[in-house]
């Protein structure tokens, strides 16, 4: 349906969006998410027409954009951030207008024009002007234009910024309704739209793809992993030989060896070491049932257990605001697998990024915590 | 075709609707008027020769034109519904072509306004009508190019002002051409001459029909049109 081949745009000197590939499938609703400025605006005027991309190229049911814009504009239907009303013009004037811009079958276009009134509850204001519209309705008039000539591809900007909440109800139901017909690309910076509204979510930051893959797979972490935090009174050592040879929990990572802290712990109970480990499952199985049988019977008490779940703020953030600590993580990843022994540089790095999964605020974490591992070399 | 008409259409509606428009008219009408009155009612009742009056007014329409393309393109890119119509199947030859539909048409009805004079002016005496209709018909060609002229201007900034500006400047400088080079018959004005706006219009005030003088103003509009194209066009490549 829809291919954006190593698209980038620069606006005199200044990048605006760099090197974006994806590709989305009929029937898909893509939620296109971002902080300000990170390039969704200008990607989806590249994807609409109205800007020709510095390189890179796009295509709509194969069809490039800028090459036979024609042909691929009569198939999309775009509804920008601020819709394109004429004030002086009436609600019925203006659908009437954009159906025939639109090419609309002249003799469809009454039939068009009240079939959008009816379905977006204009049905009151045809004969208002629209500089008398409120807010929502105008967002109603923009959303009625962009769909009247039957698009495949529907780009919506940010299609619910400035509404009241029941408007916004509205017009995800709307939204909803019109993704059995047609694609949908929308952008917005309100998370939980994505997860309701859409099957498949891209995040863009600083011009660059950071993330693609649908929501749900989300809530239970970056990949395709279960994972679960866990706090056991034991040694590192001790922890180690009772998971090791399990299999199901391929990484196992120690996140705070807490071995001098006897003394800070008095007070809950006059015993040695606890470990603070996050482990991953080879597949998104529950292995928690499983965890706490082995470690019980090994005689190690676990004092906390917590399904890892990433909700979609902390990936929003931890991708958009600290990509270091992110690729960091990643080759921790990798090296973990060799080095779970106690390297304390290793550890330090780990430790930092995956609470920044589950604080949230990454930037202000990492720097201590790394800290303190050079400290207690 | 289609898409053309509803540009064109659009914009008839945004002129009826606009007090702009109305107020072009009104200063048009006013100004017109009170030349009618000093060069015919005042000053010679007794000749009656509608070209007297239109050859004093024709400076009229240089206020007036700006005037009336300024919006045209300069209030899309500030409404942001350039975004809707660079983004529709529309070519932009075809919204340009609709816009510029729309101001001829508006041009037609300026020209019916002066008309009025003729007519009076039949009342006292007999008119040369040949002159009387190819007065008029000069008018539509000056008008026309003089409207294209405005139409680019227009496509020049996002501020009507600027663009009303801006297209009195264009104008008055093809207006003047003939007089920068001063009037020494010098080569410099001789090869001037041909390109001032007013010189092709003596013709028509003649009565005579020429091909060269029409061939001037259409490819005038048709230049000033074709840079309007590519400056819209080029907003795609920002």
């Amino acid at each position: 349906m829809l291919e954006v081949k190593q698209v980038s745009k620069v606006f005199e000197g200044q990048r605006g969006v760099h090197q974006l590939d994806f590709t989305m499938e009929r029937g898909e609703i893509v939620g296109f998410l971002g902080p300000n400025g990170a390039g969704k605006t200008t990607t989806m005027r590249m994807i609409t027409g109205y800007l020709h991309p510095t390189a890179g190229s796009i295509m709509v049911d194969g069809v490039s954009v800028h090459e036979q814009g024609q042909r691929v504009r009569s198939k999309i239907g775009y509804l920008p951030e601020t819709p394109p009303l004429y004030p002086d013009m009436t609600v019925q004037s203006y659908l009437r207008f954009v159906a025939n811009l639109r090419d609309v079958p002249a003799r469809e276009v009454k039939l068009r024009v009240s079939e959008m009134v009816s379905r977006l509850g204009l049905q009151d204001r045809e004969k208002q002007l629209v500089r008398g519209l409120s807010k929502g309705y105008r967002q109603r008039l923009g959303l009625a234009g962009a769909i009247i000539h039957k698009p495949d591809l529907l780009v919506l900007d940010e299609p619910t910024s400035g509404l009241d909440p029941n408007q916004i109800i509205e017009i995800r139901d709307l939204i909803r309704e019109l993704g059995e017909n047609h694609t949908v690309l929308l952008s917005t910076h309100i998370l939980p739209e994505v997860s309701t509204l859409c099957n498949r979510m891209l995040i863009i930051n600083q011009g660059q793809l950071v993330l693609d893959g649908s929501p749900q797979h989300f809530g239970s972490a970056m990949g395709d992993q279960f994972k679960v935090s866990i706090e056991v009174k034991a040694t590192a050592e001790q922890l180690h030989n009772v998971l090791s040879p399990w299999e199901k929990v391929r990484s196992e990572v120690i996140q705070t060896s807490v071995a001098n802290t006897a003394k800070d712990t008095s007070l809950t109970s006059a015993s040695t070491d606890t470990v603070k480990m996050l482990l991953t499952g080879v597949s998104a199985e529950d292995f928690r049932e499983e965890l706490f049988y082995l470690l019980s019977g090994a005689g190690l008490p676990i004092l906390e257990m917590k399904k890892e779940n990433l909700s979609l703020e902390q990936i929003f953030l931890k991708l958009t605001t600290t990509e270091t600590t992110d690729t960091a993580a990643n080759s921790a990843d990798v090296d973990k697998v060799a080095g779970s022994e106690t390297d304390q540089d290793v550890t330090s790095d780990i430790d930092s990024s995956s609470i920044s999964g589950t604080s949230a605020s990454t930037s202000t974490d990492s720097s201590p915590h790394s800290r303190k591992g050079e400290d207690s070399k | 075709m289609r898409r053309m008409m509803a540009v064109c259409n659009k914009e008839l509606q945004a002129y009826f609707l606009s007090p702009t428009s109305y107020f072009a008219f009104a200063v048009y009408v006013l100004m017109t008027s009170l030349l009618f009155y000093s060069s015919f009612v005042y000053y010679q009742p007794s000749i009656v020769d509608y070209r007297l009056v239109l050859g004093d007014t024709l400076s009229m329409l240089l206020f007036v034109v700006p005037l009336l393309t300024m919006r045209l393109i300069a209030e899309e890119f500030r409404q942001g519904t350039d975004e809707l119509l660079l983004t529709s199947p529309a070519r932009v030859s075809e919204i340009i072509f609709g816009k510029y539909l729309a101001s001829l048409a508006i041009l037609v009805v300026l020209i019916l306004c002066s008309l009025v004079y003729p007519f009076i002016m039949s009342f006292y005496g007999t008119l040369d009508m040949t002159t009387v209709w190819m007065s008029a018909l000069g008018l539509f060609f000056l008008g026309g190019s003089m409207m294209a002229i405005g139409l680019f201007a227009s496509t020049l900034s996002q501020h009507q002002m600027v663009s009303a500006v801006a297209g009195f400047i264009i104008l008055l400088v093809l207006w003047m051409l003939d007089s920068f080079a001063g009037n020494t018959g010098s080569a410099l004005q001789q090869w001037l001459d041909p390109f001032a706006l007013t010189n092709r219009f003596d013709s028509f005030m003649k009565g005579v029909l020429s091909g060269p003088d029409i061939l001037y103003y259409v490819t005038l509009s048709g230049v000033f049109l074709l840079l309007s194209i590519q400056i819209v066009e080029r907003k795609r490549w920002r």
